[in-house]
């Protein structure tokens, strides 16, 4: 019953009931050919950086699971990641873990380890309260970052969708947040907009889509992004901030790829209940889009997550970006 | 008004205790039912943790519980205490134990001293089902997985910011009644 029901709401997805007094300027170019772009910008580079390594090292990973039991596990250098390290191990710890701590240093499930390292797994139910937090600033990022993939490719072809950014991960506000322009004047979304949104991004995370992470040259980005103008705007900025002082780091979700200092959730099936709260109007064509989600590990009772739901609605606190380029 | 205060005379048990005893079909009558309770209290207090038909298990937790409770209440010098003990198990190298390891163990505990768990149902058979009786503080492995639920898991930390947020909002809205009642006034 309930496949059905997401089918039929996934024809209607891009056709929204309250958009009809839009005006068609000029033809945009469709969002598949600009993901096209830059999925062949990123498999090359993600392609030169895998030819760097001339041969195979080893090196020797430390699992620390359960009861500091200790498992030494020998991997390949710079290609074994987390997430092939835990294929060794059991397959509970490969459906279950959510981001990996390499040297007590938060890390991507699907992210080559460097050296000789300790390894654990983490998921969403950990004893301790500051991996805790960890873990849940992960999951909320995530989900910033799977609204943003989902938005993007929700409207219309002649609506131009533009992803501006998305706040720092706050757990406490509620809601995880995108903020979005859209060439749309007063745009009230109604109850069904949002429930379409939030029925596409559940049929997308279902899919199964690992969160790919790739260092890339501001260069590279910023060809990667030419077609967004905040992206290009922002690029420099993150570059110089970054360690090196010229990479970027891109993430990639199904055929979706934007920037985000990481670390993300290994897999986008590990995101369950979710929910599309509210979409604000912050200024002149800039859309705050709200939602809130629970990991699939944790289970909570309808009241309650409509409690969590009418608070996601209310207006996140997050700092409203400023427009230059306008 | 006059009446003596019951938890003083009869230590009152930690479990849910039926208001009816159980009748066990046993062509001996109350006697032999009695016979099959005592087995039973004596294998519990022997290997601590036993498998039996739920019926019985829940009968006997209840003559396991008042013994225990009485030997911790009463020691090993109570007259009534240890012909109770005597009569209730049929190995009589376990009245030490009852005295020795088990009163010691229960001294202070405030929960019941025995744990009863539904055991698993074999499909088709005997409809009731047999359950899992166990003394608390074996040295096996448990049975149940532990539970956690702490605060600061996801959903937790959305709830508590929910809470706070709606206690917030209604203390102004009482604030914001109050004055206005004072302005009227």
């Amino acid at each position: 019953m309930a496949g059905t029901r997401f089918q039929l709401l996934s024809t209607f997805s891009r056709q929204f009931s309250s958009l009809n007094n839009v005006t068609t300027v000029q033809p945009k170019i469709r969002i598949d050919e600009i993901r096209g772009r830059r999925l062949s910008i990123f498999d090359k580079e993600h392609k030169r950086q895998q030819d760097l390594i001339p041969r195979l090292e080893k090196i020797e990973v430390t699992y620390e699971g359960l009861n500091d039991e200790k498992t030494t596990l020998v991997m390949n250098k710079g290609v074994s990641t987390p997430y092939n390290c835990a294929q060794h191990i059991n397959e509970q710890l490969l459906k279950r873990s959510v981001v990996a701590e390499v040297n007590g240093e938060i890390w991507d499930m699907h992210r080559a380890i460097p050296a000789d390292c300790t390894l654990k797994l983490l998921h969403m139910k950990p004893e301790d309260p500051h991996q805790a937090t960890l873990v849940n600033k992960a999951f909320w990022r995530s989900c910033s970052f799977l609204l943003g993939a989902i938005v993007e490719s929700a409207f219309q072809d002649e609506i131009s969708v533009c992803l501006h950014s998305f706040p720092p991960a706050n757990v406490r506000s509620g809601s995880f947040v995108y903020d979005v322009q859209l060439n749309l004047n007063d745009w009230v979304p109604s109850q069904n907009d949002l429930r379409q949104i939030a029925a596409s991004f559940q049929k997308f995370v279902r899919q199964d889509h690992i969160f790919q992470r790739l260092d890339v040259d501001s260069s590279v980005a910023l060809k990667m992004f030419e077609d967004n103008a905040f992206k290009a705007e922002q690029i420099p900025h993150i570059a110089t901030k970054s360690s090196t002082g010229r990479s970027v780091t891109v993430y990639r979700v199904g055929d979706h790829i934007d920037i985000s200092r990481g670390p993300m959730i290994a897999s986008s099936s590990l995101v369950g209940r979710c929910s599309i709260a509210a979409i604000h109007k912050l200024n002149s064509k800039l859309y705050r889009f709200q939602g809130v989600a629970l990991p699939s590990e944790i289970h909570i009772n309808h009241f309650a997550f409509s409690v969590l739901e009418s608070r996601a609605r209310k207006l996140n606190p997050a700092r409203t970006p400023e427009l230059k380029s306008n | 008004m006059n009446q003596a205060d019951l938890s003083k005379l009869v230590s009152a048990l930690r479990i849910a205790v039926k208001p009816k005893p159980r009748r066990f079909s046993c062509p001996e009558g109350p006697a032999g039912r009695l016979e099959k309770l005592r087995a039973t209290v004596t294998a519990l207090v022997k290997y601590e943790r036993i498998e039996l038909n739920h019926p019985r298990a829940e009968e006997a937790q209840g003559y396991a519980e008042r013994l225990i409770s009485d030997a911790i209440r009463n020691g090993d010098c109570h007259k009534h205490t240890m012909e109770m003990a005597d009569y209730w198990l049929n190995e009589k190298q376990l009245v030490h134990k009852l005295f020795k390891v088990l009163a010691p163990r229960y001294q202070n505990y405030n929960s019941s001293f025995t744990r009863l768990v539904l055991g698993p149902k074999t499909y088709p058979g005997y409809y009731v089902g047999t359950a899992i009786l166990e003394l608390k503080g074996n040295p096996f492995p448990a049975l149940q997985p532990e539970t956690h639920n702490y605060h600061y898991w996801l959903h937790n930390v959305l709830l508590e910011e929910a809470k706070k947020e709606f206690r917030s909002a209604r203390q102004d809205r009482n604030a914001g009644t109050t004055e206005s009642v004072t302005a009227e006034s």
